[in-house]
């Protein structure tokens, strides 16, 4: 039976009540976890005030700091506490801005201040100081080490083959995914060229898509681009995007697309009937509605060459976009109506346009009712679908409503350009029908009449 | 009591008591057989048929040869002499080709004069004309062969082989030429490489069974390819019988641009091909089969694009060169790919899109090549399965 008993006064360890007189050194007290933060690993030194304290909030970013840390005022860590008569605690320049403001109150105890001084909580400081350093150094370890590990799976690369490569792949891929300063260290030590080079008409799929799940996370110059665009590589991801998982389809598209960026960029290299039959696959997949954004932007991207367009129309791209209208999200809507408008440019993307049977109802039916850039391009279809062939499709569209939706658009806040195609998309359609009919399929009020 | 009982028992289920013992040893061996079938049947399924198809003298017999050569015991010493009157046959053939042709042209074309055979060569080149259209062929000789070479070397010869593509001239006929010594040697046994390149044309149906060995050797695939003739004939008769197949490898010599069909003079290989290629996509036994895309003979491609245009055919006419030297290969390559992927897209039902389609581009004599080639294609047909078993 122990004679002395530990004052349970203050429960904190290291602590004790009485003349036992164990004096922990802060950096000890923190790394035992005296506030609950660290968990072992780092020895802090002791550091002296070189590492800057703003700096190292900001770099952490930390969600869970202790509460004794926090400014009451601001929410955020405090960088300079200062203590007022009342005891609490606050960031300096808060609470001189809630003095400003004409307060003088505790802002926490809302007591009237007897004494307007305001201390300096040095004790506070240091513990905060000694806490988010410990707290750095960790993550500066972590990052050399990703760094180091970074670069090491890339030297392995340059040697091995066969399965050795795949799960070297495997790692780089799940390395960069998480960390950026193992993306920086993998280019800086001319990753990109090495992973370009396993990129050829002989690559497996396996191998083939972990490097593009790494290149695709990357920031790319100018010259790994260019390397990139061989036909030999492109058919290569053209490839694997018709083959591969959701992901591995996302990370080929948007590849693709960030290679399109680039000036010298060939269009034959992207007239490609499969590249163009995968991205519809891919944007008509049900099971996985997260390919459809990353597909039709491509496709919008694509469509701007004229080859492709022919080409895109000539699979039955047309149609196949128009029935998925109606079940899209909104982001993805307008990439579709931009493709499709795109389409219209061309005289068999009209054709194609008109022959679909759903186009007018759907496009009547998205005007004025999601954004102001799909009653754009819902308009500039109906306009290229009802110059085709006036009488038959104008009579169809009115029938659909378009007329008092087209009359909304002109009484809209919309653009000028716009309602002035409203206007003569309307009087295009009007020039069928008597005044009186005309005005009835409108279905308007008595008012606007 | 009971054992009578069985006995008789016997007797009475079976017709005729003499034929007893014989009666239940047919029932055994019918057992036997049935449960052989079962056993059969089954791993059956788990063999997966590969078939190559492709216009006459596509490279599939040459790419059956290199499988044979990689995944099983390759040839044996007595396979290999057995190519041997093959390879002779080639090398009378060959230049009898060469000799009947530079007297068509010596008669025919305005430069006649560059066609027509030396003196000392005349009356060589009857005889190896009046030997290679015999149906049994004598065996090469030291002296056979260096009259043929002395015929081959002769300039009109070699003016007619710069025209070799009008003819029907075959692949390995520079090959062979440069052989003959070693050709004709008494203790010849033909190597490797002389049987790939041995030219006979498949009759009929040939097939091997293989398991390609990977790095981890229990991969447990196993392939059966089987290989049919190319040359016109009743295709639509007997392909239905390929239905179910996993994968069709179907091959193509881009190399022969510019060439005739051995059985048409007036037809355009190519062209031939492409037809081919259409009416096979559109078998309804292929809907769900895999198309394997093999752009052959890629070697001979790459030496003839400098010299011999690609609009030369038909199917090619609006194809335009952008610069030289390989970048001009590489992009008359992409052009001759995007057509037939053209062609493959225009030529399937919009249900059928999802099939496997993909294109390699290989150079069947060369071993490494095949080799990686296969690895890729069996790596597809993999993950099809995995996919359509609804695992990936």
């Amino acid at each position: 039976m122990p004679m002395y008993q530990p004052s349970k006064r203050d429960m904190v360890v290291g602590f004790e009540g009485g003349g036992d007189g164990q004096i922990l050194d802060l950096d000890t007290a923190v790394k035992d976890g005296v506030l609950g933060g660290v968990d072992g690993g780092v020895v802090g030194t002791g550091v002296g005030e070189k590492l800057d304290l703003r700096k190292m909030i900001q770099e952490l970013d930390l969600c869970e700091v202790p509460t004794v840390f926090i400014c009451p005022i601001s929410l955020e860590p405090m960088q300079d506490p200062v203590t007022l008569c009342t005891g609490q605690t606050y960031e300096r320049n808060n609470i001189l801005k809630w003095f400003n403001l004409g307060h003088f109150t505790c802002p926490t105890t809302m007591q009237e201040l007897w004494d307007d001084s305001i201390t300096p909580n040095t004790t506070l400081y240091r513990l905060i100081y000694t806490w988010f350093s410990q707290k750095y150094l960790l993550m500066k370890k972590r990052s050399e080490d990703v760094q180091g590990r970074a670069s090491e799976l890339v030297e392995t690369l340059k040697k091995v083959k066969g399965q050795a490569r795949v799960h070297a792949l495997k790692e780089l891929h799940h390395v960069v995914a998480v960390h950026a300063t193992a993306r920086k260290s993998v280019i800086d030590g001319g990753g990109v060229s090495v992973l370009s080079s396993l990129l050829g008409p002989f690559t497996s799929h396996a191998v083939g898509s972990e490097v593009i799940g790494i290149l695709v996370s990357l920031t790319l110059d100018s010259e790994s681009k260019k390397n990139l665009m061989q036909p030999a590589k492109i058919s290569l991801m053209v490839d694997i995007l018709n083959e591969g998982s959701i992901e591995t389809k996302i990370n080929c598209t948007r590849l693709i697309e960030s290679l399109i960026e680039e000036k010298d960029f060939r269009s034959e290299i992207i007239s490609s009937h499969s590249l163009l039959v995968g991205l519809m696959r891919l944007v008509k997949d049900k099971r996985h509605s997260n390919g459809i954004c990353p597909g039709l932007s491509l496709l919008r991207t694509v469509c701007f060459y004229k080859e492709v367009k022919i080409l895109l129309v000539s699979i039955g791209a047309v149609s196949q976009l128009v029935e998925l209208l109606s079940g899209m999200e909104h982001e993805c809507l307008e990439l579709a109506l931009c493709v499709l408008d795109s389409l219209s440019s061309i005289p068999e993307g009209r054709v194609a346009l008109k022959d679909c049977v759903s186009t007018i109802p759907i496009m009547v039916r998205l005007l004025m009712r999601i954004s102001e850039s799909c009653t754009q391009y819902a308009l500039s279809i109906l306009w290229s679908v009802c110059k085709l062939a006036p009488e038959e499709c104008s009579s169809i569209a009115v029938d659909a409503g378009l007329a008092a939706k087209l009359l909304l658009v002109i009484q809209s806040g919309c653009n000028p350009i716009l309602k002035q195609q409203a206007a003569e998309l309307l009087k295009l359609c009007s020039l069928n029908y008597s005044d009186t009919i005309f005005i009835s399929k409108c279905k308007l009020t008595r008012t606007i009449q | 009591m009971l054992c009578f009982v069985t006995e008789n028992m016997g007797l009475l289920c079976s017709k005729s008591r003499r034929y007893n013992d014989a009666n239940t040893e047919e029932n055994a061996q019918a057992a036997e057989i049935e449960r052989r079938i079962e056993l059969e049947t089954k791993a059956e399924k788990h063999i997966q048929k590969l078939l190559l198809l492709g216009a006459g003298e596509s490279g599939k017999s040459t790419i059956f040869k290199q499988i044979k050569l990689l995944f099983q015991t390759g040839f044996d010493e007595a396979e290999l002499k057995s190519y041997l009157p093959v390879i002779h046959a080639n090398v009378y053939q060959t230049i009898k080709l060469l000799h009947d042709g530079s007297k068509e042209f010596a008669q025919n074309d305005v430069n006649f004069s560059k066609y027509v055979i030396s003196d000392e060569n005349k009356d060589i080149g009857e005889k190896l004309s009046e030997i290679g259209g015999r149906m049994d062929y004598p065996r090469l000789t030291k002296e056979l062969a260096q009259e043929i070479e002395s015929l081959w070397r002769d300039a009109a010869i070699q003016e007619t082989y710069a025209r070799g593509n009008e003819l029907q001239v075959p692949d390995c006929t520079h090959y062979f030429m440069e052989n003959l010594e070693r050709l004709s040697d008494a203790n010849y046994v033909p190597t490797k490489e002389d049987v790939l390149l041995a030219r006979v044309r498949t009759t009929g149906v040939v097939e091997i069974q293989f398991s390609p060995v990977g790095e981890n050797k229990k991969s447990g695939e196993v392939y059966r390819l089987f290989d049919v003739g190319g040359q016109r004939n009743e295709r639509r008769k007997w392909i239905h019988l390929f239905e179910g197949v996993s994968a069709v490898i179907f091959c193509v010599a881009i190399s022969e641009y510019d060439q005739t069909l051995f059985e048409d003079e007036n037809k355009n290989r190519m062209m031939e091909t492409k037809e081919l290629f259409e009416w096979v996509l559109k078998q309804q036994c292929f809907e769900k089969t895999s198309f394997m895309l093999f752009l052959n003979k890629f070697d001979i491609f790459e030496k003839k694009i400098p010299d011999v245009p690609l609009n030369v055919c038909e199917w090619f006419k609006d194809y335009q060169p952008v610069s030289t030297g390989k970048q001009e290969v590489e992009h008359a390559y992409e052009f001759v790919k995007k057509k037939f992927e053209e062609s493959y897209f225009q030529n399937t039902a919009p249900d059928s899109v999802d099939r496997v389609f993909k294109i390699y581009r290989t150079t069947a004599l060369d071993q490494k090549v095949v080799k990686k080639t296969f690895k890729l294609v069996d790596e597809t047909l993999r993950r099809r399965n995995l996919f359509e078993a609804g695992l990936l």
